[in-house]
């Protein structure tokens, strides 16, 4: 049914633009990832969403990643919370790191990734498997990485984009890149927003109404700006800062729910000092970074509960070129941050960390990577965390990949200090995994494939205590493993050019007890994406497979979400005026699927979206 | 509709289980049979966790059982989160969705969905009927924890009145107080609330006024009146628990404390001159006029669940009924005794039961 659907579009496709003949090329551009260490990771899976593939997407982060990698999402409706669930794990065992640092909320220890804009960024990558040595708290199932990268060279470029879609949906999107060889600077900004008042497929009240999302308006409004100065030929600075504030309301479930809503912002600034002096390097990083919530329980009174952070944290990391195919980095860092709100008073946390990292390459087949981490605070007992990974190169078609680590996931503000239930006593859930990773790479297919094993401990659980009171302990053992497959294949007939994105991945997520699996976490996810282009006309086609979800601890078959297949599709002409001026139009779940992703939580049917593009 | 081959084989699979454990009760109905009813038996009602709650049936034969009475009649439609409680009047049984602020009006033989109350509702609790009109006691907005006791959250529930004719709220009733169970006796409402409130409210329903409130202290929750007497079982933490006895003729009080052992009781149901209570997971009667209570087990049923055991209790038609409220995330049990704590039955009901409201 699907694929014939499929085949259909893609002989569609191939049909209309068949008939045009003129000469373009898709334009793959090169990256230089800022995260120095994402960059050196040979030994995992590291998918790269770069600027064109953000740029065929809708805004928010959740439906990039959803339709272009192998992690899970669930929604509360169109633009709500949307948390992951990457290899099985659970929404707090995603880490997401902006510019090399984490960023996961200090308060629930998740990313709500409804509130982060796609375009923000030049680069966005989603690494698979535990990183907790490097990037700290959550990254269990894996990290996905937020960059701005900055460009030494002459230029000034503009780049700014504007929707329109159904339901009143707005989007606009500005950056500028300012750069010379000593200066560089992107400022930009962005804001999406929608009335979201859209029909849900096939659904009637019990008076026979068409049923629609009710009290589902929202809008998230960014500003970015990075900057970077060459001292000199051996040091640089950069500063990168960030400020967001997302004003949504609450989709209902029925009709008759009391209307709430949830507003909240974040504020992260960075600087970085990176010096080079010959077999040395030094990097000095600061940040401050804020994070604060309102809850309104009833829109129709101003009465709200809230919360805020506000995080310092000081980095120096010592890199050493002992030999040619040897280095060491040495880092330390220290967090403090301060949590206050309704829920969990005043209260301050201190980590300190060291770790050390080696980087051997043994010959040019053959790389090593090794490291290590200890936390000292004295909120919790915090493992001693390690990973080590190689990678060989055995000919040009095939390339074998291993990595070993343990991480970790510490007890948030609400976990601790929750009013009442927080408990002070709670380890960090922990987490040892290993991994083997294939890579084939022929002409212009890559394809790579995973397989992993993840043995996590003493998980989190808020369960009810004396006295009814709810509290966290560290209950449940977990085990989830299972394999991940992407593809990649870029080819032109002639003029014709295609990209072919193809991710699938089959996840178990076992509870050690009562060998069931976790609800939420579907088996198998799948997703394609074809881009194709020919001379100034550009389509793509996007598909999403999720399959069933349980929606309870026992596994219960009668309870549990459909599977859906969801499609969409997108066309955009350049009209040739400054360096590039598109207009483009994409049509969302094309099919008209019936679907939602959590229960009685239904997303769109069919829907439009119209846009320019102008880049000068 | 589509389901993935593995979901079917995996539905096929976990279905043959089920028919292979489930031998002991071929009267298990039951399918969208419109010609069911449901007389002679209990409703039993599952609150429900992130999805919908539901409602189960047992009949009093303890053979005829349906797991979930509502969505086999009413398929598709959204009965509503944290079913709360249910009452009955004539011919239709209403029952509370307390997180969906509505009622669901429905035949009470055969639960065919008639009407819902939909506005004026806010985190509905509890409903008494008097004279053609529901009376419903509303938590509206729930404090912030250390909110001082004038907060809004701790002042603006209500009591909203309902006109069963038109199945639309005609009024409210301000308790300017916490509210939450609710009785009706002898043309005046009681309304109880262990958390905040000290004291049992009362509310005229000819004059929609509060007249004098009974004071009985910190964790009044359950009650109920028998021969003039209104007794209260309150508990609150770290405290004896007890048993206020108001004489609702004059208002005066005597109380019946229980030992340390009876700590956190609850439960009170008033059955044949005893008074039933529970605590964790047994069950104990005293008769009404004893003045200490009984450390003697009835019986006590195995629960490995935290917060829900005993989530619902009932003691009625010569038996003994328990809902154990089990993960609050998958179906849980509900078991009946005999009067002498030997077990009848025990059903597989829907998630976090905590009521039974019987139907004969």
């Amino acid at each position: 049914m699907t694929e014939k659907k499929l085949l259909f579009f893609i002989l569609l496709l191939l049909g209309q633009f068949a008939l045009a003949q003129n000469d373009s090329i898709i334009k793959l551009e090169e990256l230089v990832i800022s995260d120095v260490y994402l960059k050196d990771n040979q030994s995992q899976s590291i998918q790269v969403l770069n600027d064109s593939v953000i740029s065929k997407n809708q805004p928010s982060l959740t439906h990039l990643l959803n339709y272009n990698s192998v992690i899970y999402f669930k929604e509360y409706g169109r633009g709500m919370l949307s948390s992951v669930s990457f290899r099985g794990t659970t929404a707090s065992q995603t880490a997401v790191v902006w510019n090399g640092i984490n960023i996961n909320s200090q308060l629930n220890g998740s990313t709500d990734f409804n509130t982060i804009t796609a375009n923000d960024f030049n680069s966005i990558s989603v690494k698979a498997g535990g990183g907790s040595v490097i990037y700290g708290s959550g990254a269990i199932g894996g990290s996905i990485h937020l960059n701005n990268d900055l460009e030494f060279k002459k230029q000034f470029k503009n780049d700014f984009r504007a929707s329109y879609g159904s339901f009143t949906t707005l989007g606009t999107n500005y950056r500028m890149v300012f750069s010379n060889a000593k200066w560089s600077s992107q400022i930009g900004f962005s804001y999406n927003g929608s009335e979201n008042d859209y029909p849900y497929v096939g659904l009637y009240t019990w008076k026979g109404e068409q049923r629609k999302n009710t009290n589902g308006q929202y809008y998230t409004a960014g500003l970015n700006v990075s900057l970077g100065y060459k001292i000199n030929a051996a040091s640089s600075i950069k500063f990168y800062s960030q400020t967001s504030n997302t004003d949504r309301n609450v989709s209902l479930i029925s009709e008759s729910d009391t209307k709430t809503k949830y507003v909240n912002g974040f504020n992260r600034n960075l600087i970085e000092y990176v010096g080079v002096f010959n077999k040395l390097t030094a990097s000095l990083k600061s940040a401050y970074i804020t994070e604060n919530y309102q809850y309104f329980g009833d829109i129709s009174n101003d009465y709200f509960s809230f919360g805020k952070t506000e995080c310092v944290i000081t980095k120096f990391d010592f890199g050493y070129q002992v030999t040619k195919r040897l280095k060491l980095n040495g880092v330390a860092d220290y967090n403090h941050t301060k949590g206050y709100g309704t829920g969990f008073g005043n209260n301050t946390r201190q980590i300190g960390s060291a770790a050390l990292m080696a980087k051997w390459n043994v010959n040019p087949k053959w790389q090593n990577e090794f490291g290590i981490r200890k936390e000292i605070t004295d909120n919790y007992e915090s493992p001693l965390l390690f990973s080590a990974g190689s990678s060989y190169v055995f000919s040009k078609l095939y390339t074998l990949r291993a990595n070993f680590s343990r991480n970790f996931r510490i007890p948030t503000f609400n976990d601790l200090y929750w009013e009442e239930g927080g408990n002070p006593d709670l380890k960090p859930e922990s987490a040892y995994q290993a991994e083997i990773g294939n890579v084939f790479s022929f002409k212009k297919i890559t394809l790579s494939q995973t397989m992993y094993y993840n043995k996590i401990k003493d998980l989190l659980r808020w369960v009810p205590g004396d006295g009814g009171i709810w509290t966290p302990q560290n209950t449940d053992r977990v085990q989830t493993y299972g394999t991940e497959v992407l593809l990649e294949w870029a080819t032109n007939f002639n003029k014709h050019y295609f990209v072919l994105n193809s991710t699938y991945a089959y996840t178990i997520s076992e509870n050690e007890e009562t060998k069931k699996q976790l609800f939420f976490v579907p088996y198998h996810k799948a997703t394609a994406s074809i881009a194709y282009s020919y001379k100034k006309l550009a389509a793509n086609y996007q598909f999403l497979y999720n399959g069933f979800v349980y929606t309870r601890s026992d596994n219960d078959p009668n309870e549990i979400i459909d599977p859906y297949n969801v499609s969409n599709v997108g066309i955009d002409y350049d009209f040739g005026f400054f360096d590039s001026s598109k207009l483009g139009f994409q049509v969302l779940n094309v099919f008209n699927e019936k679907y939602e992703s959590l229960e009685n939580r239904p997303l769109p049917g069919r829907n439009f979206n119209i846009y320019i593009n102008l880049k000068f | 509709m589509k389901l993935s081959k593995l979901f079917l084989v995996a539905l096929g699979s976990v279905s043959v289980l089920v028919s292979c454990t489930n031998d002991d009760n071929p009267a298990v109905d039951s399918n969208t049979n419109e010609t069911n009813t449901y007389e002679k038996g209990v409703f039993i009602l599952n609150e429900g966790s992130s999805g919908q709650g539901s409602v189960s049936f047992l009949g009093n034969d303890l053979s005829k059982f349906t797991q979930d009475v509502y969505g086999a009649v009413n398929p598709g439609d959204l009965f509503g989160q944290y079913v709360q409680s249910m009452f009955f009047d004539g011919d239709y049984a209403y029952i509370i969705a307390g997180g969906s602020n509505k009622i669901n009006v429905v035949n009470r033989k055969t639960f065919k969905l008639v009407a819902k109350i939909e506005s004026g509702l806010a985190k509905p609790r509890y409903g008494v009927v008097k004279d053609g009109k529901a009376y419903v006691v509303n938590a509206n907005t729930y404090p912030n924890f250390g909110d001082p006791a004038d907060a809004i959250g701790n002042t603006d529930d209500y009591v909203a009145v309902i006109n069963l004719a038109t199945n639309s709220v005609e009024s409210t009733i301000p308790l300017n107080n916490t509210g939450n169970r609710i009785i009706l006796e002898n043309g005046k409402l009681y309304v109880s609330e262990p958390y905040k409130s000290t004291k049992i409210l009362v509310v005229n329903p000819a004059t929609n006024l509060l007249e004098t409130p009974i004071v009985v202290g910190e964790g009044a929750d359950t009650m109920e009146v028998n021969n003039g007497i209104l007794y209260v079982l309150k508990s609150s933490y770290g405290n004896p628990s007890e048993i206020v006895k108001v004489d609702l003729l004059d208002s005066s009080m005597t109380n019946v404390v229980f030992p340390e052992s009876l700590n956190d009781a609850k439960n009170l149901d008033i059955y044949e001159n005893k008074i039933y209570y529970t605590v964790d997971t047994s069950v104990y009667a005293m008769d009404l006029t004893a003045s200490s209570a009984s450390t003697t087990a009835i019986l006590s049923y195995t629960s490995s669940s935290a917060y829900g055991k005993m989530y619902g209790f009932a003691v009625n038609n010569g038996r003994i009924f328990i809902a154990d409220g089990g993960d609050f995330t998958a179906n849980s049990k509900a078991y009946v005794y005999s009067l002498n704590g030997t077990l009848q039955k025990q059903v597989a009901v829907g998630v976090g039961p905590n009521g039974f409201y019987f139907n004969n």
